[in-house]
C-alpha cells in the first residue's frame, strides 16, 4: 500500500513538473491532449467498466460540455470558462435523462440505445442552426498563449477524475457497482436499487466528460458537431482507450490514453521524422491492430493483465526477474 | 399526391437495399448474440471485390455476386474462427468482448483498403446505372428495383434453408437455446463459424448490388452499420422475414422524414424508430407477427 | 502496476525527446498542414502533389537566393486537434519560417489560432469559411477567395442572362456548404429571387429523391446546389430520374468540377453550370502549363484546388525572397506586400469590408459542354458560348 502511495506521488510529482522542464509548446499540446483523453476514458470507464453499463454515446456528454461552454460565449455572452462551471452539470442532467429512457434496456441494447441517442444530438446540432451555429461551428479566441494554464487545469481534471472514481468505487456506491456489472438480477434480489445506482454512476460519467468537453472548447477554441459529437473519434475512442489499458481498473484508462494518444502522433509524424513518409499513414491501422491483439490476448487490458504480461516476460527472458523487462 | 407516390416508391426501393444489409447481421445477432459492428466493414470488402471485378476483368457487378460472396463467407468464417471464437474461452470483466472486437476488425479493415486503394472514390458504372421504368411521372430506377428483387430472393432462400435443411435447423436450434443445442450434439462452434461467413455472404450481395447505384470509398462501412442494427432491432433478432419487413419499413419513413420533416434530418427518422422499438416493442416486428 | 505506468511514462518521455530532428542550415523551411489521410485526403492529395510540383520547380531554378526551399508536409486527418498537434509540432519542434496549407475550414481555423499566437505567418490556400480572415489576425492570409465570393460569377450571369424568378437551394450539411448557401440566399434575396426549397443533407447519402421529389414539385427556375463531387453525381443522376426540369442546374464550385463528375454522373452532367475559382483555359501565365505538367507527371487530373495550392507554393518562394531576414515579423511584413501573378491569378493581400489580409480574385462560370469543362463566363473570357436555354428532353434522351 505504502509503495502503491509513492508511486503516485512519483506521478503526480512528475507531471507537475512536466511543462516547466519540457518547455515545447508541441509536447505540452501532446500531454494536454492525453490528459484530456484520461478524463474521458476514465469516466467511460466508471460506467462500463465498474458498473457494465457499455456505453457508445459517451460523445454526447464530450458535446454537451463543450457547446455549453461555446453557447455560455455566442448566447449568453459570458466567458466560455463558465463552461468548466456549468459543463459538467449540464452534462450529468443530460446523462440522468438519457439513463431514464436506456437503463430499462441491458447488455447490448443498451450499447446500441447510446449509438442511437448519440446521432441524434450529432443530427440535432447540425440542423439547430440558429441556436449551435450548425456545421459554421463555434470559434473563440483562446485566453492564453502560454501552455501553462492549459496544461494544469488538463492535469487538475484528470487528476480530480482519478480521485473521484478511486473514492467512489471505494465506497458502499462501488461495492453496488460492481454487483451490478457482476449480476444485475442477483444484485437486485439483495436489495441493490440497480436503476438508482447505474444512474449515479452515469452522472459522475457524464459530469467529467462533460468537463472534458468544455475544456476543449476553452483549449481548442473551435468546434463544430462532427468533432464533439463524433461516433468514431470521441464514442468508440473512448472505448478503445478503456479496452487498451483495462477496463475496470483505475490506472488502465490513463494509460489507454497516453497510449492511444502518443501512438496518433508518433505515427502521424513518422516516428518524428526518422522513418519514411509513409509510416505517417499507418496510424489508425497500428491502433486498430493493437485493438485486436489486445482483447486477444489481453482480455483485461494492459493493467488488468499486467501479472500475465510480467509472467509471459519473465518465461521467455529465460526466468529472470520481471523488473529486468521494466528497465528495457 | 405524386410527391407522396413517388417518396414511399422511393423508399420500399431503398429498403430493399437495407433489407440486404439487415438479413446478415440478423442472423449474426440471432445466432451469437452480438452486434457486429464490422458489417459495413464487410460491406465494403466486398465492394472493392467487385470493383476490381469490373475494372480489371470487366466483369459485371450482378455476375461478381457469384464471387463476392463466397470471398466474403470465408473472410467472415476466418474472423469469427480465428478472433471471435477464442474470446468466448477467454475471462474478461466485460461481456461485451466480442463486439468490441468487430470494432478493432473494422477499424482494421477500412485502413487496409485505403492502404491498398487511397481515399479516392471509386465507381461502377455499367450503362444500365441510370436507366429507370416509369410508371406515369413515377420513376423506378432500375438497379435499385433489381436489388429488391435479388433481396426478396435471398430471403425466401434463407428462410427455405433455415426451414429444410439439417445445417439451417442447427442454426435456428443455435439461436434459440445455445444450451440445449449443444446437448442436441449441435457442434456450437462450427455453427457460429458459418453463421458468421452465411452473414458476411449476405452483405457481400448487398454491398455488390449497392456499388451501381452508389459508390465507394474506404470509410463508407460505418454508416452502413448503423443502418444495418436498426433493421435488426426493428424487424427482432434472427428473424429473415422480419429484416426485409424492417429494411422496408425503415427505407419509407426516412424517405417520408426526408421529404415532410426534413432533408438534413432523414438519419435521425431511422434512429428515433430504432429507440422506441428497443423501447416499447423489445423483440421488434417479430413480435407482432410471429415469423 | 503503477510502476508500468511510470515505465510507460519514461519511456514516452525518452522516445519523444531522445530524438532530434535532422537540421540542416541551409534549407529554408516551410510546413504545409494538409489533410492526406482520412476522409478529405483526395483533395489534399491533389494539393500536396502540386506543393511538390511547385517545389522541384523552385529549387530546379535556383532555390531561394541560393538556399533550398524545403516543404514540411503535416497530415491533418481532417480533424482540427490533429491539425493544432500539427501546427504546435511545426512551429516549435521544426522551427519552421512560416506555415502553409489549410484545407477543410475547421482544420484552417484550429492552425490559424496556433500560428496566430506564435506569431508565424500562415498563408491559407484553400480554406474558405469567411470568418478566417475576420478575426483581424495579422498573421493569417489568404489566397483563396471566402465562400461567400465564390456565386460572384454566376450573379451577373443570372441578372444578365437567366433572369430567374425561383430557386431552389440544396446543400451539405458542412461548413462549407451551410455557409455557401447562407451566402447564396442573400444573393437571392438581392436579386429578388424567391427561394422555394432551401435543404442541407448529410453529406454520403445514397438516396436524395425525398428532396428532390420536393423540388420538382416547387418547379423552379434555378437549382443551386453546394455538393461534393460524389453527392453532386448522385443528386444530378436521380434528378434526371425524376424528370426534374428546371432553367438551369448550377453547381456551388467544388464537387462539381471535377473530372470524376462526368465519369459518374454520365449525361447528368451534360449541360449543368458551375461557379469556379479557377480554370486551366485562363489567360493567366502558366495555368495551362501547370494542368499539363500536372497531368503528364502525376497521370491524374487536376483543378482548382491543385492550382491553389501551386500558387501558393510560388508566393512562399517569393515572400521569402523579399523577407530581409527570416524572422517571422520580415516575412510577414513581405507577405502583406505582395504583388505578383501566378497561375491562380494576381495575387495581392488586402483589406475589404471586415476582411484582412485577404486575396480579391473575380470568379467564373463554367458549363460541361459534350463532356468537357468549358468556360462561358465572364463572355469575355469564354472558352465556349454557353448554352441556354437547355432542352432537357434532348440532353438526357
Amino acid at each position: 500500500m505504502k509503495a502503491l502511495r509513492w508511486q503516485v506521488a512519483a506521478i503526480v510529482a512528475a507531471s507537475l513538473l512536466f511543462p516547466l522542464v519540457v518547455r515545447s509548446d508541441y509536447y505540452q499540446h501532446v500531454f494536454i491532449l492525453a490528459l484530456m483523453w484520461v478524463v474521458i476514458g476514465s469516466s467511460w470507464n466508471l460506467l462500463a467498466g465498474y458498473t457494465g453499463q457499455v456505453s457508445f454515446g459517451h460523445a454526447i456528454f464530450f458535446g454537451i460540455g463543450a457547446y455549453t461552454a461555446g453557447l455560455c460565449a455566442t448566447k449568453a455572452g459570458i466567458s466560455a470558462w463558465w463552461g468548466m462551471v456549468l459543463g459538467g452539470p449540464m452534462a450529468a442532467l443530460i446523462g440522468f435523462v438519457i439513463g431514464w429512457v436506456c437503463f430499462r434496456l441491458r447488455g447490448p441494447y443498451f450499447a446500441l440505445a447510446t449509438i442511437a441517442v448519440g446521432e441524434i444530438f450529432r443530427l440535432v446540432a447540425v440542423v439547430w442552426r440558429s441556436f449551435t451555429g450548425g456545421m459554421q461551428g463555434i470559434l473563440l479566441i483562446q485566453t492564453f498563449r502560454s501552455k501553462l494554464p492549459y496544461y494544469y487545469l488538463a492535469l487538475f481534471l484528470a487528476l480530480a477524475c482519478i480521485y473521484v472514481i478511486h473514492a467512489v468505487m471505494r465506497s458502499k456506491w462501488g461495492y453496488y457497482f460492481v454487483a451490478i456489472r457482476e449480476d444485475q438480477d442477483a444484485a437486485e434480489s439483495m436489495g441493490v436499487n440497480a436503476f438508482r445506482y447505474k444512474s449515479l454512476s452515469l452522472i459522475v460519467s457524464a459530469f467529467f466528460t462533460g468537463l472534458a468537453g468544455a475544456f476543449y472548447m476553452n483549449y481548442m477554441a473551435f468546434i463544430d458537431p462532427e468533432v464533439v459529437f463524433s461516433l468514431h473519434h470521441i464514442s468508440i475512442m473512448a472505448i478503445l482507450v478503456g479496452i487498451i489499458g483495462g477496463v475496470g481498473t483505475l490506472w488502465g484508462p490513463p494509460l489507454g490514453a497516453f497510449i492511444m494518444v502518443l501512438l496518433q502522433e508518433t505515427f502521424r509524424s513518422s516516428f518524428f521524422g526518422l522513418a519514411p513518409r509513409w509510416v505517417s499513414e499507418l496510424h489508425v491501422l497500428v491502433f486498430g491492430l493493437l485493438v485486436i491483439f489486445v482483447i486477444l490476448y489481453l482480455a483485461n487490458g494492459i493493467v488488468g493483465d499486467w501479472g500475465k504480461i510480467q509472467r509471459l516476460w519473465s518465461s521467455k527472458a529465460g526466468g529472470g526477474a520481471p523488473a529486468a523487462g521494466k528497465s528495457s | 399526391m405524386a410527391v407522396f407516390i413517388q417518396t414511399v416508391v422511393a423508399g420500399i426501393l431503398m429498403g430493399g437495399i437495407y433489407a440486404l444489409i439487415g438479413i446478415g447481421m440478423t442472423l449474426i445477432m440471432g445466432v451469437m448474440k452480438i452486434i457486429n459492428l464490422a458489417h459495413g466493414q464487410l460491406m465494403m470488402v466486398a465492394m472493392y471485390i467487385t470493383y476490381v471485378l469490373y475494372e480489371h476483368v470487366h466483369l459485371d457487378p450482378y455476375a461478381a455476386l457469384l464471387i463476392t460472396m463466397p470471398c466474403l463467407f470465408v473472410l467472415g468464417a476466418v474472423l469469427q474462427r480465428y478472433l471471435l471464437n477464442p474470446l468466448i474461452k477467454v475471462e474478461s470483466i466485460l461481456p461485451e468482448n466480442q463486439v468490441l472486437m468487430t470494432v478493432g476488425i473494422g477499424m482494421v479493415l477500412t485502413e487496409l483498403a485505403r492502404m491498398i486503394f487511397h481515399s479516392d472514390y471509386k465507381s461502377v458504372r455499367p450503362p444500365y446505372t441510370s436507366m429507370s421504368l416509369y410508371a406515369g411521372s413515377i420513376a423506378f430506377n432500375l438497379p435499385m428495383v433489381i436489388a429488391f428483387g435479388i433481396a426478396v430472393l435471398l430471403t425466401i432462400g434463407l428462410f427455405l434453408f433455415l426451414l429444410k435443411t439439417d445445417v439451417g435447423k442447427s442454426v435456428r436450434a443455435t439461436a434459440q437455446n445455445k444450451e440445449a443445442a449443444l446437448l442436441l450434439g449441435v457442434n456450437a462452434e462450427r455453427i457460429t463459424i458459418f453463421t458468421y461467413g452465411l452473414g458476411a455472404a449476405l452483405v457481400a450481395a448487398a454491398g455488390t448490388l449497392l456499388l451501381p447505384i452508389y459508390y465507394l470509398f474506404p470509410d463508407l462501412g460505418g454508416a452502413f452499420t448503423l443502418k444495418a442494427f436498426v433493421i435488426t432491432i426493428l424487424g427482432g433478432l434472427g428473424s429473415t422475414v422480419g429484416a426485409i419487413v424492417g429494411g422496408v419499413v425503415l427505407g419509407v419513413s426516412e424517405s417520408l422524414g426526408a421529404t415532410y420533416i426534413s432533408m438534413a434530418l432523414k438519419d435521425a427518422v431511422g434512429m428515433v424508430i430504432f429507440l422506441l422499438v428497443l423501447i416499447f416493442l423489445p423483440g421488434g416486428l417479430k413480435r407482432l407477427t410471429k415469423i | 502496476m503503477k510502476k508500468l505506468l511510470c515505465v510507460a511514462l519514461c519511456l514516452t518521455l525518452v522516445g519523444a525527446f531522445g530524438v532530434a530532428s535532422p537540421w540542416a542550415a541551409d534549407t529554408l523551411k516551410v510546413g504545409i498542414i494538409l489533410p492526406i489521410t482520412g476522409a478529405k485526403a483526395n483533395f489534399g492529395e491533389i494539393e500536396k502533389l502540386s506543393f511538390e510540383m511547385a517545389l522541384q520547380e523552385i529549387n530546379a531554378a535556383g532555390g531561394i537566393n541560393g538556399k533550398k526551399l524545403e516543404f514540411l508536409f503535416e497530415d491533418d486527418t481532417g480533424r482540427p486537434e490533429v491539425a493544432r498537434s500539427a501546427a504546435e509540432k511545426l512551429i516549435t519542434k521544426d522551427k519552421v519560417l512560416m506555415l502553409g496549407g489549410g484545407y477543410g475550414s475547421s482544420e484552417t481555423f484550429a492552425i490559424a489560432g496556433v500560428a496566430q499566437q506564435n506569431r508565424i505567418p500562415f498563408l491559407v490556400n484553400t480554406g474558405s469559411d469567411d470568418k478566417i480572415t475576420e478575426q483581424g489576425w495579422e498573421y493569417i492570409f489568404r489566397l483563396n477567395p471566402p465562400v461567400s465570393e465564390y456565386p460572384k460569377a454566376l450573379e451577373s450571369f443570372l441578372t444578365e442572362v437567366v433572369k430567374p424568378k425561383t430557386a431552389a437551394i440544396l446543400y451539405e450539411n458542412t461548413n462549407f456548404g451551410s455557409s455557401g448557401s447562407q451566402e447564396f440566399k442573400a444573393i437571392c434575396e438581392r436579386l429578388g429571387i424567391q427561394v422555394v426549397v432551401d435543404e442541407g443533407y448529410e453529406h454520403g447519402g445514397v438516396d436524395f429523391k425525398p428532396i428532390l421529389v420536393k423540388v420538382k414539385d416547387k418547379n423552379p427556375d434555378l437549382v443551386y446546389m453546394i455538393s461534393y463531387v460524389m453527392d453532386a453525381s448522385l443528386l444530378m443522376r436521380q434528378a434526371m430520374e425524376l424528370r426534374i426540369k428546371p432553367k438551369l442546374f448550377v453547381g456551388g464550385a467544388a464537387g462539381f468540377t471535377l473530372p470524376e463528375f462526368p465519369k459518374n454522373a454520365g449525361k447528368a452532367a451534360e449541360k449543368v453550370f458551375s461557379a469556379t475559382l479557377w480554370y486551366q483555359t485562363l489567360k493567366y501565365p502558366g495555368a495551362m502549363d501547370y494542368y499539363n505538367k500536372f497531368v503528364a507527371t502525376y497521370k491524374k487530373d487536376t483543378e482548382y484546388h491543385g492550382a491553389e495550392a501551386y500558387a501558393a507554393a510560388y508566393v512562399i518562394a517569393d515572400v521569402l525572397k523579399r523577407a530581409k531576414s527570416t524572422s517571422a515579423d520580415d516575412i510577414r511584413k513581405a507577405l502583406s506586400e505582395t504583388d505578383m501573378m501566378t497561375v491562380f491569378g494576381p495575387v495581392k493581400f488586402i483589406s475589404y469590408d471586415k476582411k484582412t489580409n485577404q486575396n480579391r480574385l473575380p470568379t467564373y462560370l463554367v458549363q460541361w459542354i459534350d463532356g468537357r469543362l468549358e468556360l462561358v463566363w465572364p463572355k469575355e473570357l469564354a472558352t465556349k458560348p454557353y448554352v441556354y436555354p437547355i432542352d432537357w428532353d434532348a440532353v438526357w434522351k
